[in-house]
């Protein structure tokens, strides 16, 4: 039976053990999950914005995956500590979908386009690949990261699917 | 976190007068039935926790909901949802006619608009109260379960806090048993504009 730990609005989360499961909900937010299979660290943020406005270092830890600059530099640094190679680091994302819509059909709030633009470009930057995601649409998802097979599933509840990338 | 428990029961009964004053006449006009409202509570919660205000029931179902963003001397957020199957009921009460599955649209445009007249009319109340210039933005409308619609109101309205202030409103039309329910979202640092 392996293990899942939620990870909540803005939170984030390191594992190191292929027991365990790292588990979110994203609408417009994106959930980003950072792994090395070979030395089975993962870890996973609910990301719900591009960058912090002030500059400030988040003290609390709880919420340290709200803002997408902040939360890939902890991921890279931790999930380092716990034994990966930073060469071997892979991405996945899900997540980023514009919710809601005014009558003229386009996005009326577009905080989910502007997380992936940005994620990617900061992936890019710390020259780690984004070898899948199913980003985007007009609905939320359960998003489940499984380190032994570095699967990630996405299942709607409303559009009532469950995909693999 | 940082607002205090006196200053929330201010904000809950400030908010519940403007509710009384405007939204309650507005929207027993456009049901035609007198409405009955209860302003449950408002609370400061930690983004982290919001999942706290999420019932099983609202989980269960799909939710046609409108977010208005409110900007200007004061900032607030709006998202008014009911239930997917009785928005149709709703919106079928606004026109006086029965809505077919092909005319989806106008259940759409009826909702955004009962959206975005209650909420004008908390900002109207606000305004006339405290003569704070207040716009809000066009009606954005979904229909998704409420655990989506919270994460992306939060979303749009997280950037400057760690904890946000939940004012949780129903509204029940006396007659029809038709129930809307509207959360009315602020950062923490605008609750003390209400006590000037």
């Amino acid at each position: 039976m392996k293990r899942v730990i939620d990870i909540k609005m803005g939170g984030l989360e390191i594992i190191a053990d292929k027991d365990c499961e790292l588990k979110t909900f994203v609408g417009s937010c994106v959930a980003i999950c950072l792994f090395d299979l070979v030395s089975h660290v993962a870890s996973m943020a609910h990301v719900m914005l591009p960058q912090k406005s002030d500059g400030l270092q988040s003290i609390v830890k709880k919420d340290i995956g709200k803002y997408a600059d902040e939360a890939l530099s902890y991921m890279i640094k931790g999930m380092i500590q716990k034994g990966a190679d930073p060469k071997r680091i892979k991405a996945k994302m899900a997540g980023g979908a514009a919710i809601f819509a005014h009558e003229s059909e386009t996005s009326l709030f577009n905080v989910g386009q502007r997380n992936i633009v940005y994620l990617k470009q900061i992936l890019k930057e710390n020259g780690i690949p984004l070898v899948s995601e199913d980003t985007g649409e007009n609905f939320g998802r359960w998003v489940i990261f499984n380190l032994q097979s570095g699967i990630l599933t996405i299942t709607s509840n409303l559009k009532k699917f469950e995909r693999t990338i | 976190m940082s607002t205090i428990c006196n200053d929330l029961q201010k904000l809950n009964s400030i908010l519940d007068s403007f509710i009384v004053q405007k939204t309650i006449p507005a929207l027993a006009t456009m049901l035609g039935e007198p409405v009955l409202h209860f302003l449950k509570n408002t609370q400061e919660i930690p983004i982290v926790n919001l999942d706290v205000i999420i019932s099983n029931l609202e989980e269960m179902n799909a939710m046609s909901a409108v977010y208005v963003k409110c900007d200007g001397d004061l900032h607030m957020g709006a998202l008014l949802y009911l239930p997917e199957n009785k928005s149709k009921m709703l919106a079928s009460q606004l026109l006086g006619r029965s809505i077919s599955d092909e005319l989806e649209i106008l259940t759409t445009s009826s909702i955004s608009e009962i959206g975005n007249i209650l909420t004008a009319s908390i900002i109207n109340a606000i305004s006339l109260d405290t003569g704070y210039k207040i716009c809000s933005s066009v009606p954005g409308y979904a229909v998704e379960f409420f655990r989506t619609l919270l994460e992306a109101v939060v979303s749009d309205f997280g950037h400057e806090s760690d904890t946000l202030i939940v004012s949780h409103v129903e509204f029940y039309g006396v007659t029809s048993n038709i129930s809307i329910c509207m959360l009315l979202i602020q950062n923490p640092s605008e609750v003390k504009k209400f006590m000037m």
